[in-house]
């Protein structure tokens, strides 16, 4: 009987195990994805590309990941708190980063940027989608591919423009565990063979983007726009730094590009302008007749903008944001508790801003004779009659954001008849009163404003300027609750034609050059044909832009291909452009006298909290290889100067 | 009791914290490696903090370079740990012809060396004399290594003895266009600034830069008394 059941048992033990059938092991993984389902899905591709375009390299961007260190892969990510560390502006915010004011000198790896590790993944992505990708459509396919491309050829030009030319990888590199990596240790490449293969990769690729309209993906224009942005620094670099004393070249042409090849270049760089110009599907933003908001508008409104090209966009109902606001309202309108005010532009900017007569920018404050003060009725009044831009890009003492005026005065000036001179009285507090039991000869008006500009507080500017461009106006933007949403332009049609400009004039076509520049003056409050050939030199185009495209990540670029950067940024104190400047309003206290009492004056002075003046040596004009890439492929040559 | 225990405590606190910090700590480095950047033999005048060379050491895992920066009389040191090393100089630094032999530099305790370096222009001669509200420096240079050409040469007024192009009250400078003939001596006027007028000293110095190198070379500064 025991045997029985014992044989039993073992009769259905041996079911147990069969009946299941043979796929009970051949399960879809529910937390893997497979490379199939990857390369066969249009939406998952999707999901990649994002990741690709969020972690394209650029200096300044409106993020802010921790920005004390390189991350391990050297893909040196976005940081906003960069628009202080050269002219344009300096910080004024939370004293933790007073160094941006102290840059005694740029590291030699500042601008430092490997990031093979995006290459790869696009390199692999491209060979994975020809491989597992059988469903996709061949439109799909090509659209999707010539994508990849065109982020894999921008990447290179963030490359060659930090680093000089760099190893041209375009498979994965896949290791044969043979003990010998030499065969994948590629050497650089010759820096013009690097803006050849972007010019390269945008001909073969323009036609399959697709995205027509988008601003976000990349479409032909895009990468037209490249190509545009690329030549033009290919064919400044082959020029200008072979007029430099002594040129910056590696024996092997890894940095330097020939003379002889600019005029091709800068060929290059205007017909694709041109192409974009004449393709009708961009514009000029000019929706707002208010010139100056209207400049603002064109950078940050994301409805009914045809200006902007390509944009790296953040949305609020989507949990992506960031606190660019938050760090960078005004003091006196800020709507948090901590923060704002860090990124104000400098004195040296604005002056760059030209009077609508075509007139230098330059401020004035004294008489000509430089005996007195020049007296303004009100505060603004200094700032009459200037390009419409400088109140798109920046907030003067008394202009307006967010339907706030946004108050600035330093402190007052009081007449003492006996010394025959003005005193000068500034507050120990924003939004202190010139009376009470501090000043008790006071006549209790305000003495400091809450938006200052302050020498030693901070949080609140140091320059009597704030940041517009880039700051978000929606309601509640700038609490860290909300937050905000402003895109981060890439490209926009104003650089195009910048670029346009200043090819056209490299090549000597002064009438087109000063064509292209009238033209986008005109939307900054200019007369028709306000550059002629005859008026149009290689200053008026660097200047226009210095003010079109401030705090949009160029100047430090521009100043570098111009091979100008180790003079404008020489380190002396005593070269005003190297030293960022601050302009101070005060109020006359001089009773007795109508044309002067209560009436405001200005004082240009080195920012207070500035310290180093800037510091730009020639080894920074590439920065320099990390030693541990080096000693993984000793075919790599080091930059010159390091 | 009580007061025992807590006595006990404490004391093993203690005697934890004491031995706490042995194993897990090297020493320093105590070996001292100084020298000087020399042509002919003589130091070199240079930018305070500008001019870097660097010393490698082969046989580690670690393979990165130590960056010695030269002060502005030419000297440089380094505490180091014992060994041998390659002192290079850095491709494009300095005032002077690239050279990419390395330099030896056995470690044991002190060491000393001199740099020889192949400069482009050298001081050889200066004098400073004061007129007024002006300081007028002469100065004779000469050309030692012929590959790139005078681009200008600049005077310096400062309120320390830390005189460069970075640090400076008061500059003039004569670019080469100029200059007729850079074998005779060269006059080179500055005024005296206001803030450095009321302080009975300044201290001048005499810069000579070739093109396309950043860095000058300059001349000892030398205090002048107002």
């Amino acid at each position: 009987m025991k045997r029985i059941y014992q044989l039993a048992i073992l009769s259905i033990l041996p079911l147990a195990f069969l009946s299941c059938a043979k796929d009970w092991l051949e399960r879809t993984p529910k937390n893997i994805i497979l490379e199939e389902q990857v390369w066969n899905d249009p939406k998952q591709i999707l999901g990649l590309l994002a990741n690709f375009y969020d972690r394209l390299p650029t200096d300044m961007g409106l993020n802010d990941p921790d920005h004390t260190s390189i991350d391990a892969n050297q893909e040196r990510q976005a940081q906003w708190r960069r628009m202080a560390d050269y002219d344009d502006a300096m910080w004024s915010g939370f004293s933790n980063e007073e160094g941006r004011n102290n840059i005694v000198n740029y590291p030699f790896d500042r601008w430092r940027v490997w990031n093979y590790s995006l290459v790869r993944d696009i390199n692999l992505a491209l060979e994975n989608i020809e491989k597992y990708g059988v469903s996709l459509s061949g439109e799909q396919k090509a659209q999707f591919s010539a994508e990849l491309r065109f982020l894999r050829a921008y990447n290179y030009f963030e490359l060659v423009k930090r680093m000089g030319g760099v190893p041209l990888i375009t498979t994965q590199l896949i290791y044969d565990y043979s003990g010998d990596p030499s065969y994948m240790q590629a050497p650089r490449a010759k820096e013009a063979e690097v803006y050849d293969f972007i010019a390269d990769e945008v001909d073969a690729i323009k036609d399959d983007l697709g995205n027509t309209g988008s601003n976000t993906r990349a479409n032909k224009y895009t990468a037209l726009a490249l190509k545009s942005r690329a030549m033009l620094y290919a064919g400044s670099l082959a020029k200008y730094n072979n007029e430099m004393g002594g040129p910056i070249t590696t024996p092997g042409g890894e940095v330097g590009i020939p003379a002889s090849r600019a005029d091709e270049y800068f060929e290059k760089s205007l017909a694709a302008s041109a192409e974009i110009i004449t393709s009708g599907g961009y514009a000029l933003y000019q929706n707002n007749p208010d010139l100056g908001e209207n400049f603002y508008e064109a950078v940050v409104r994301k409805t009914g903008n045809d200006e902007v090209i390509f944009a790296w966009d953040f949305l609020s109902s989507k949990d992506k944001r960031h606190g660019f606001a938050y760090d960078n309202i005004p003091r006196s309108i800020r709507e948090d508790n901590l923060s704002s005010s860090n990124i104000t532009p400098s004195l040296n900017l604005v002056e760059r801003y030209e009077y609508l007569d075509g007139s230098n920018g330059e401020l004035k404050t004294r008489t000509a004779d430089n005996s007195d003060f020049i007296y303004y009725d009100q505060v603004t009044d200094i700032f009459a009659n200037k390009d419409a831009r400088l109140y798109g890009t920046v907030i003067y003492p008394g202009a307006s954001f967010k339907g706030l005026t946004v108050e600035m005065q330093a402190g007052v000036m009081v007449w003492n008849a006996a010394s025959n001179s003005y005193q000068t009285v500034e507050g120990a507090d924003l939004g202190s009163t010139w009376g009470g039991e501090s000043y008790p000869h006071g006549d209790g008006k305000l003495l400091t404003a809450t938006g200052g500009p302050h020498r030693s507080i901070m949080e609140v500017s140091n320059t009597g300027f704030y940041l517009r461009k880039y700051v978000d106006s929606g309601p509640g933007t700038s609490t860290r609750g909300i937050r905000s949403d402003v895109w981060w332009v890439w490209f926009r049609l104003g650089e195009v034609y910048l670029n346009a400009a200043e090819a056209a004039f490299e090549l000597n076509r002064d009438a087109d050059a000063a064509q292209y520049l009238s033209t986008l003056r005109e939307r900054a409050g200019f007369g028709a044909n306000s550059v002629t050939a005859s008026t149009i030199t290689v200053e008026r185009i660097r200047n226009e832009r210095r003010v079109e495209l401030a705090f949009e990540d160029h100047r430090v670029w521009d100043l570098k291909r111009w091979r100008i950067a180790h003079d404008v940024w020489n380190g002396s104190s005593s070269n005003p452009d190297a030293v960022v400047y601050a302009l101070y309003p005060y109020r006359v206290v001089r009773p007795g006298d109508a044309a002067r009492d209560g009436k405001y004056v200005f004082v240009k002075m080195a920012a207070p909290r500035f310290r180093a003046p800037r510091f730009f040596q020639m080894g920074n004009y590439y920065s320099s290889i990390d030693q541990g890439v080096i000693n993984n492929n000793p075919k790599i040559v080091r930059n010159p100067f390091h | 009791m009580k007061t025992i225990n807590y006595i006990y405590s404490l004391l093993s606190i203690v005697v934890i914290m004491a031995m706490g910090c042995e194993k897990d700590n090297f020493d320093a480095p105590t070996s001292m490696l100084t020298g000087r950047v020399v042509h002919q033999g003589q130091p070199l005048g240079l930018r305070s903090g500008g001019v870097q060379l660097e010393l490698w050491q082969h046989g580690y895992d670690l393979f990165s370079k130590i960056p010695i920066h030269v002060d502005q009389d030419g000297s440089f040191s380094a505490r180091l740990f014992d060994g041998n090393y390659k002192l290079v100089l850095l491709r494009g630094n300095g005032p002077w012809a690239d050279n990419t032999d390395s330099l030896d530099v056995n470690l044991k305790g002190t060491a000393s060396v001199d740099v020889p370096v192949d400069p482009y222009f050298i001081i050889t001669n200066q004098s400073f004399q004061r007129n007024g509200n002006e300081i007028t420096g002469t100065v004779t240079i000469q050309q030692v290594n012929t590959s790139r050409s005078l681009e200008r040469v600049a005077i310096y007024l400062g309120q320390t003895l830390i005189v460069d192009q970075n640090n400076s009250a008061a500059r003039a400078e004569v670019v080469s266009g100029a200059i007729a003939d850079f074998n005779q001596p060269i006059e080179l006027t500055v005024s005296i600034p206001a803030s450095l007028a009321d302080k009975g000293y300044l201290f001048a110095r005499i810069g000579v830069k070739a093109t396309g190198v950043a860095e000058y070379l300059y001349s000892q500064p030398q205090q002048i008394t107002l």
